[in-house]
């Protein structure tokens, strides 16, 4: 049957039959929500996506930021190795550190070197050994700090075979202490995914239970919208426009929340913490800079909650649908 | 179109409060089905509308036995049937314009190429300037020509009505009847269910009469 005309005749003999008035004007409006808008359900559900994306981008930040910083930490001391002669009875400090000093300058790769006097050393004990002691009295180890012009060039192995000649001095590539940071900022990571894919299961687990909150309260909707012949696609293609809706807005509002949150935290880190304090916290997040790639990411987490609010809430209508029937 | 073969029904664990059902119902027929309350009308037009199934016997409606649907194919059909209810189920949070272009939309219909019929609709059921209001703010007369405007909108092949005229003005039911008489002019088979003997009295057609679970054609 054709739907385009009207079925409605016209020129009807009965003088009872009213003939229609000139169709009033319409309101041009958006198509109404068969879902209604303002349910408690919804506000709740809105709330609940907000605090999970949070969590989630404040997680996620986090991961950025160890991942960053370590990376950062790891090449900045990859391009230094460090000699360390320690004083030994009946030999000559001096000369010991020239001759380690000329054994380093000769290995190709190395750029700088640079013997770092007693008062230097002394000054890198000062935090655990305190200011005003007068370090002459103890016989600690002399450094030297080597630059790596080029740190694939350089080989570790010759220098310190080569500086095996020379009593009491050793060779630091503090490859073991990059060993640990390495595990550490791995194991941070792997626990801030993991917290991740918890919010991520929470989250869904919530919109499943709201979504049969939502359908349950809307049985009389759904119920009239089978007696009209509507799909089950449909349906769930109506709430499943609601829950993205919910979903997206949710979590544009907790996303927004974190962007906020790393951009106030980096301005105090940056500006407001006293210098000491600051450049301790800056030591461990990089100056709690996400960079541009990194709020990307946190960006990114809005539509991933988004989607997989709207297909949650679509396998949980689909299924409603079928058991109801 | 219709066709019932040894029917009967119960809800649950009751009694048949419908049986021995064997009846058809051809094409672009009229049909009052009446009965006194409580008789089962409500129950097969639910039945017709295939939201009840059958405790026994078999429904073939347009050539398909129902009871083999799958859910997809039984909605599908639902859309080629029109239904009045006997307490209107809108959606309250719809307007009427909205409630009464529903079957439209579910059919994929845009609103820009509806909205004319259905305004044209509302105003000839004498809602065209009740259009906006939500089903709540309606009267009940108001309410139950918006559910028969619902019903008819999309030209179905089956008009099923449950006491269509229980909340309106005699003159006003009499109108609504010959709406229903156009729609059936168009090939529309129509069944009304009442038990107001004064409307039976205009139409001369054929009746179907509900008593003791069992079903007379007059
Ligand atoms: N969902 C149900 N569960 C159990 N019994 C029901 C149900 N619906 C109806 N009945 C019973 O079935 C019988 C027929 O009810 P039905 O609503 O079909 O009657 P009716 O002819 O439409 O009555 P009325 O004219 O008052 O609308 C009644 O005895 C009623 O109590
Ligand atoms: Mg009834």
């Amino acid at each position: 049957m054709s739907s385009g005309q009207s079925f409605i005749d016209q020129g009807d003999d009965d003088p009872r039959i009213r003939r229609p008035r000139r169709p009033t004007r319409m309101r041009v409006s958006r198509t109404a929500s068969i879902v209604p808008h303002n349910s408690i359900a919804g506000r709740t559900l809105m709330l609940l996506i907000a605090i999970m994306t949070f969590l989630s981008c404040i997680t996620l930040g986090g991961v950025v930021l160890v991942q960053k910083s370590a990376i950062a930490w790891s090449s900045e001391v990859g391009r230094e190795v460090t000699i360390q002669v320690r004083p030994i009875e009946g030999q000559d400090m001096d000369s010991n550190l020239r001759a380690s000093k000329s054994i380093a300058e000769a290995i190709p790769g190395v750029g700088a070197v640079r013997i770092m006097t007693e008062a230097e050393s002394g000054k890198l004990l000062e935090p655990w050994l305190g200011a005003g002691l007068d370090l002459s009295l103890l016989s600690i180890p002399r450094l030297i700090s080597v630059e790596l012009s080029d740190p694939r060039e350089f080989n570790a192995d010759q220098l310190s075979e080569n500086l095996a000649t020379i009593k009491g001095a050793t060779l630091d590539t503090h490859s073991a202490w990059r060993q640990q940071l390495n595990a550490m900022s791995g194991t941070m990571v792997l626990t801030g995914v993991l917290v991740l894919l918890l919010i991520l299961v929470a989250t869904i687990l919530a919109v499943v239970f709201a979504t049969r909150g939502t359908m349950a309260s809307n049985r009389t909707i759904v119920d009239v919208l089978h007696f009209i012949g509507a799909s089950n696609g449909f349906i769930a293609g109506e709430f499943q426009d609601r829950f993205l809706n919910i979903g997206l807005r949710g979590g544009a509002a907790g996303g927004a929340g974190a962007v906020l949150f790393f951009l106030v935290v980096g301005t105090i880190s940056a500006n407001y913490l006293p210098s000491e304090a600051g450049s301790q916290l800056s030591a461990f997040f990089g100056r709690f800079s996400l960079g541009w790639d990194g709020l990307l990411l946190l960006i990114l987490v809005v539509p991933v909650i988004g989607g997989l609010t709207a297909l949650t809430s679509r396998l949980t209508v689909r299924r409603f649908l079928t058991q109801i029937s | 179109m219709i066709e019932f073969d040894d029917v009967a029904l119960r809800y649950g664990d009751g009694p048949e409060i419908l049986r021995n059902l064997s009846f058809t119902i051809a094409p672009g027929s009229f049909h009052f089905l009446t009965g006194p309350s409580g008789a089962g009308k409500t129950s097969l037009l639910k039945l017709l509308l295939l939201s009840l199934k059958p405790s026994r016997g078999h429904i073939t409606m347009f050539g398909r036995d129902t009871g083999r649907l799958s859910q997809d194919q039984l909605l599908d059909m639902r859309r080629h049937i029109g239904i009045v209810f006997q307490e209107f189920r809108l959606l309250d949070h719809l307007t009427t314009f909205e409630n009464v272009a529903l079957p439209l939309r579910v059919q994929g219909q845009k609103e820009a190429d509806y909205a004319e019929n259905v305004a044209e609709l509302l105003t000839w059921v004498g809602l065209g300037d009740r259009m906006h209001a939500h089903p709540p703010l309606l009267s009940g007369g108001e309410k139950q020509r918006a559910a028969i405007a619902r019903a008819v909108i999309a030209k179905p092949d089956i008009l099923l009505a449950d006491e269509p005229t229980g909340n309106v003005d005699p003159d006003l039911s009499t109108r609504l009847l010959h709406l229903f008489a156009q729609l059936n002019r168009t090939g529309t088979t129509v069944i009304i269910a009442t038990h107001e003997r004064s409307l039976l009295e205009d139409f001369p057609t054929p009746r179907m009469v509900l008593s003791d679970g069992e079903l007379i054609i007059e």
